[in-house]
């Protein structure tokens, strides 16, 4: 019933020689929710209007849905529903001719649109909203409509593109939840564009992680927390803290501390690591504050905020650069004080030093052709 | 329950045609002080305006046939003529101006090539010329010794000369117009948002449609407005006229002429009257117009 998103060979260079996206890989199966995810210019919205029909690939490029091959074809013929960051909706409409727009375009009778439409806009809680103008409605409001023009065509694929961006946190957090209901209610293939790392891991069943014009990892949002597959990935979700090793025989050193049990894996190479300097990743949760019998590392505090349910530092001296170690929200703790650590080495990714991110793109496909 | 709390936050603007006295900051926002400040605007308006056209208008009366002079106009053939012919060439410029700045504005917007600014340049030049230049202009294309005129002569063994009647006018106020409304339409054009058309065509719009429900929508402000300046010079436009020909019968030429050779006055303030009204229900029955048509559009979706 949903529709299977193949995307084969895709690259992309604009007129003006810019190489927005290397070569690549993509499946997106039916009634999929697929989240790209990545920094600023990276790429996402180019993919995301490939699919649309508003960018093509350069050539050798195929893109299919359901086994069609709709890369030749344009927009308007390719049933998919787009919601954009600036909602772009008719300011010349009221809410429900936005929404009965795509529906008077296929020539639905007016009994069946009207219907439809009502449908529409009590699915998106904005009912009372039908005879507003768009400049009468606020942001969250407008988004809503956007989503209602969108599927009210039933279109094959729906295309997000940072949705919410526009949005102050907590709508954020609201809206993202109702699109996560909508989208399964529906079950309808999405691909969700997004800089916000948690807004990815909340909708997503897969996410894309993109760097500079490739894939640097597709997987399910745990996967992609928990096992990053190269440095990048892991800074982008959040495992900014990084300490540097030593891998000998097997087993991890730093500095003078030796700990076995450690999973070093090189995805370049799909192998283990045994031999040689490596860098580690984590998150505040790879170190944890102990007494200095304990302690594996120390070192100064610079900074102090309160979180609420935690204290979080800013500690320098344990690694090259400073790193964040979370406390009990009542530790006393003032800048400049020490303050000694323990590692938790299941908590740290490992990466053979040099394992820069986006190389490992010929691996990534591997994985996205399933 | 949450959701709908924050849909009753959407606030409902009440459609207060003079919002922008609103917007003045707090202090001159008083009714008082507001009033004060457009003194001056007011006595200009007097003295430069109403006064003059209140005596333009009494003038009517003192004519042969007093204030049938109004009537005259109408039943006589020659000015009613001339009216009708003023009113027709000048909706027919602006028409013919929108629809080729328009194609045109849009597509200078729209598109980046060599030569672009050299051809705004071009496009914009007759800005600053008087109707007298725009008429000598039209001479040297359509006139008796004019381009079109030898070329033709050249071709076919005959002359094409049209510098001397209306439509040799009708060229003239279509250049003089193109610059004014190209500039108005480009300032519109680029102001449309690409994602409306993109949105539009994804919901299955094709061309035709987008153009119809997203372009030609989001340029209308510029249209209207630029096409009312072009109308409204077009009807009280003289210098090129003047230059043309002196028997060509526009409204303005046949006001020149009854009141300096005919000592006519009291017709030439009729006729002034009439031109004057004329041109306002025009474009009051224009603004009505498009105003409740987007008003339509908006409210019953045809
Ligand atoms: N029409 C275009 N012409 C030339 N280069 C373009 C064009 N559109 C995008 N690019 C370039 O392609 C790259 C990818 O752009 P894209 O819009 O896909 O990024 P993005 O990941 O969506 O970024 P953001 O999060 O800022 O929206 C960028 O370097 C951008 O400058
Ligand atoms: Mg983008």
């Amino acid at each position: 019933m949903s529709t299977q998103i193949r995307l084969r060979d895709c690259a992309k260079t604009f007129g003006d020689g810019t190489r927005a996206l290397a070569p690549f890989d993509l499946t997106i199966e039916g009634g999929e929710t697929i989240v790209l995810l990545g920094p600023s210019g990276c790429g996402k919205t180019t993919i995301l209007r490939m699919i649309a029909g508003l960018e093509f690939p350069d050539k050798g490029g195929v893109i299919t849905f359901d086994g069609d091959d709709v890369t030749h074809q344009s927009i308007e013929k390719r049933r998919v529903g787009m919601v954009f960051q600036s909602y772009a909706l008719f300011p010349n409409m009221t809410v429900a001719q936005n929404v009965a727009y795509g529906l008077k375009v296929h020539g639905v009778s007016r009994e069946e649109s009207d219907a439809r439409v009502k449908d529409m806009l009590e699915m998106m809680h904005i009912e009372m909203l039908a005879d507003r103008r768009i400049d009468q409605l606020s942001g969250g409001q407008r988004q809503r409509v956007a989503l209602a023009r969108a599927i009210a065509v039933q279109p094959r694929v729906l295309l997000l593109d940072e949705p919410l961006t526009a949005l102050d946190a907590k709508l954020r957090v609201r809206l993202r939840t109702e699109i996560n209901a909508l989208l399964r209610k529906l079950g309808i293939t999405a691909v969700y564009v997004t800089h916000d790392q948690e807004e990815a891991m909340a909708l997503g069943d897969r996410i894309v992680v993109m760097q500079k014009g490739e894939i640097a990892q597709i997987g399910t949002p745990r996967e992609i927390y928990r096992k990053p597959q190269n440095p990048f990935v892991a800074d982008f979700v959040g495992a900014a803290n990084r300490l540097d090793g030593q891998m000998r025989d097997g087993r991890l050193h730093i500095g003078t501390h030796v700990f076995d049990a450690v999973d070093a894996f090189d995805p370049r190479h799909g192998a283990i690591i045994d031999q040689g300097p490596v860098e580690l990743f984590f998150r505040a949760d790879g170190l944890s504050t102990c007494d200095a019998a304990r302690a594996h590392v120390t070192g100064r505090v610079e900074a102090v905020s309160y979180l609420g349910e935690r204290l979080r530092l800013t500690v320098s001296g344990i690694g090259a650069q400073a790193v964040i170690v979370d406390t009990h929200a009542d530790d006393v703790i003032a800048p400049g004080a020490d303050v000694h650590c323990q590692i938790n080495p299941d908590r740290l990714t490992v990466f053979p030093v040099g394992a820069g991110a986006g190389n490992s793109a010929a691996n990534q496909s591997a994985h996205a052709v399933s | 329950m949450s959701s709908v709390q924050n849909i009753q936050e959407g606030r409902s603007r009440p459609s207060f045609p003079f919002g922008f006295l609103r917007r003045a900051t707090p202090g001159a926002g008083s009714p008082a002080i507001l009033a004060l400040l457009m003194t001056p605007g007011i006595i200009i308006v007097a003295a430069f305006f109403l006064i003059p056209l209140a005596l333009v208008a009494m003038r009517v009366a003192d004519g042969p046939d007093g204030w049938a002079t109004y009537f005259v106009i109408l039943t006589n053939g020659r000015y009613f003529a001339s009216l009708v012919q003023t009113l027709l060439m000048s909706a027919g410029v602006t028409l013919t101006a929108l629809i080729l700045c328009g194609v045109c504005g849009l597509f200078l917007v729209r598109n980046r090539f060599a030569g672009r600014n050299m051809l705004m340049a071009l496009l914009t030049l007759p800005l600053s010329f008087p109707g007298t230049v725009v008429g000598f202009m039209v001479i040297m294309l359509a006139g008796r010794q004019g381009v079109i005129g030898s070329v033709t002569d050249a071709l076919f063994d005959e002359k094409l000369v049209f510098a001397y009647e209306i439509s040799g006018l009708f060229i003239g106020y279509l250049y003089f117009s193109i610059p004014r409304v190209i500039l108005a339409v480009m300032a519109s054009a680029e102001k449309l948002d690409p994602q409306l058309e993109e949105a539009a065509r994804s919901l299955g719009a094709p061309t035709w449609r987008v153009i119809k429900d997203v372009i030609l929508p989001g340029l209308m402000p510029g249209l209207v407005s630029s096409g009312a300046i072009c109308f409204a010079t077009a009807m009280g436009a003289f210098g090129t006229a003047f230059t043309l020909a002196t028997d060509i019968d526009v409204l303005p030429m046949v006001i020149y002429t009854e009141f300096t050779r005919n000592a006519n006055v009291a017709v030439a303030a009729a006729l002034s009257i009439a031109l004057g009204a004329m041109t306002w229900a025009v474009l009051f029955a224009v603004r009505c117009f498009v105003g409740s048509s987007a008003d339509t559009a908006a409210r019953g979706g045809a």
